[in-house]
């Protein structure tokens, strides 16, 4: 996604392989985590809508995706890989896409370049006037399971590094359908 | 003890009489995962009327009304908050295993069964005997246990094994598991409907209810399975128990189900990842984690009523409304 992430996904590996050797016997587990972002955009609802229904345009708007392809479509159940700029990669599974209510979710059973685990995604246009909010948010997990998670795969790394992900995709959309 | 506890109400009720008036409007607790408290909201106006700090993660509730408590699990503190539902302030903190999830108190308020995830136990608690703050006893039972739910004549309680895609029926008092029931993959959230004999198992990953028979205690057998919407996590009962009422996180929505015909009535939509959902009188209330709130809805129509909000990740796992008895 940008160097930082990359960073986290590095971390990972070597933060799985310590879990490995010292799993706590009784570990209690990490809380569901959350991030909401929105974006106004200056388009009518069924226009924006139009340009990002489609779920493998995401390399389209998001500033570091390099490819997005998805085998089924709209389809439920159609898989989309994406590929980062950087590299990373992220396998999402579209869990359901309704044109009526100009919205589709995903989910990501690990977030591949993401430290998180459990990952579900929903992105709804709703119409504000003349205007439309891009409302994107998504529920996870942190990437460490276990209890003492370094700072890399925390809840907080967790939480920064999808909002990141939201935030700038946005910002770009933004941009990419006003125009600007 | 029985006299003693008749002294002991009598006392409360004549300092009642000259203290302040006692409210006695039936109040939810929502537990407030992100933020670590419970939202005390009284039922009748829909205001907030505490948020009270509780330990870390709070998720599991039950609202004992012949307890006058409510309690609390914290699965990152490892304890059971106790909430005296006449001052709405912390009471006890009871230790609870090494990640406490659901729970539920049986209808006498004599017994607090909490679900402890990782020991993969079932802990009992005595709530007459003051003080006590340690569990009576503590049933093993399958992996990841998650929802509880007590039969209404205090003998039984349900505990849904999780990854073991199974029901447990476990004996109160002898501490032992009596029998137990397959079920959907991955169920989680338990409902007793007492009136029909019945058992809801809420699975999460295949998406659908298991109505379990559970007239003969020792042979619990599935007589039903409702399809529902994405991720089931809560049910409640409304409308004398004609109507189910189940929360689909994924899908964002709620499914109403008739419990005579099992047969899915509607599926009401504009949630935010809604987990714990229950019933007071014509109402319905269902807490949406992503959108940090409580929805009401009118019980026969489905109708939202109004929105409160509530603490940050709210969950309200498990039957969170009740009211202290006079």
């Amino acid at each position: 996604m940008n160097p930082m992430t990359r960073r986290l996904m590095l971390g990972c590996s070597t933060a799985a392989t310590l879990a490995a050797l010292c799993l706590p016997a009784h570990a209690h587990g990490p809380t569901r985590q959350k991030v909401v972002e929105k974006i106004t955009i200056n388009a009518p609802a069924d226009v924006v809508w139009a340009r990002i229904r489609n779920f493998d345009t995401l390399k389209d708007w998001h500033p570091a995706v390099a490819s997005s392809p998805a085998d089924k479509g709209n389809e439920e159940g159609s898989l989309r890989k994406v590929t980062l700029k950087d590299g990373g990669t992220l396998l999402e599974t579209l869990e359901s896409h309704n044109d009526a209510q100009k919205k589709y979710s995903y989910r990501a059973k690990d977030g591949g370049a993401l430290p998180v685990t459990n990952y579900t995604s929903t992105i709804q246009v709703t119409a504000d006037g003349n205007a439309s909010v891009v409302e994107w948010r998504g529920a996870f997990y942190r990437g460490f399971p276990n209890n003492d998670p370094p700072p890399d795969r925390n809840d907080e790394a967790a939480v920064k590094a999808v909002t990141a992900v939201y935030t700038s995709g946005l910002q770009n959309m933004k941009k990419w359908i006003e125009g600007k | 003890m029985a006299p003693r506890l008749l002294a002991a109400s009598t006392a409360v009720l004549l300092v009642g009489s000259f203290a302040a008036p006692a409210p006695c409007a039936p109040w939810a607790y929502i537990t407030n995962q992100g933020s670590h408290d419970v939202s005390v909201i009284d039922v009748a106006t829909q205001r907030v009327v505490a948020t009270v700090p509780v330990g870390k993660a709070p998720a599991g509730v039950v609202a004992s009304s012949a307890a006058g408590r409510a309690y609390v699990s914290n699965p990152d503190s490892r304890t059971i908050s106790v909430i005296d539902m006449r001052t709405q302030a912390v009471v006890d903190t009871l230790p609870a295993g090494e990640g406490p999830v659901g729970l539920d108190a049986a209808a006498d308020g004599s017994r607090l069964l909490v679900a402890d995830w990782y020991a993969k136990r079932l802990l009992v608690y005595d709530l007459r005997n003051a003080g006590a703050a340690r569990p009576v006893a503590s049933v093993a039972v399958g992996r990841a246990p998650a929802g509880v739910a007590v039969h209404a004549q205090g003998t039984l309680a349900y505990v849904a094994e999780r990854d073991d895609d199974s029901v447990a029926v476990v004996d109160i008092a002898a501490a032992r598991v009596r029998a137990r029931v397959r079920v959907g993959s991955h169920p989680f959230a338990l409902l007793h409907d007492a009136a029909q004999e019945r058992l809801y198992a809420l699975n999460v990953q295949s998406d659908d209810v298991s109505v379990i028979d559970t007239r003969d205690a020792d042979r619990p057998r599935v007589v039903g399975t409702v399809k529902v919407g994405k991720a089931p996590y809560g049910a409640a009962l409304a409308q004398g128990g004609r109507l189910l009422y189940v929360t689909n996180q994924h899908d964002d929505t709620v499914s109403v189900i008739d419990t005579q015909t099992l047969q899915p009535l509607r599926t009401l939509t504009g949630f935010g990842y809604p987990e714990g959902v229950a019933t007071s009188g014509d109402q319905v209330w269902v807490v949406n984690w992503m959108d940090d709130n409580v929805a009401v809805l009118d019980a026969a129509s489905g109708r939202r009523l109004a929105t409160i909000a509530t603490g940050r990740n709210s969950r309200g796992f498990g039957a969170f409304i009740g009211a202290p008895l006079p």
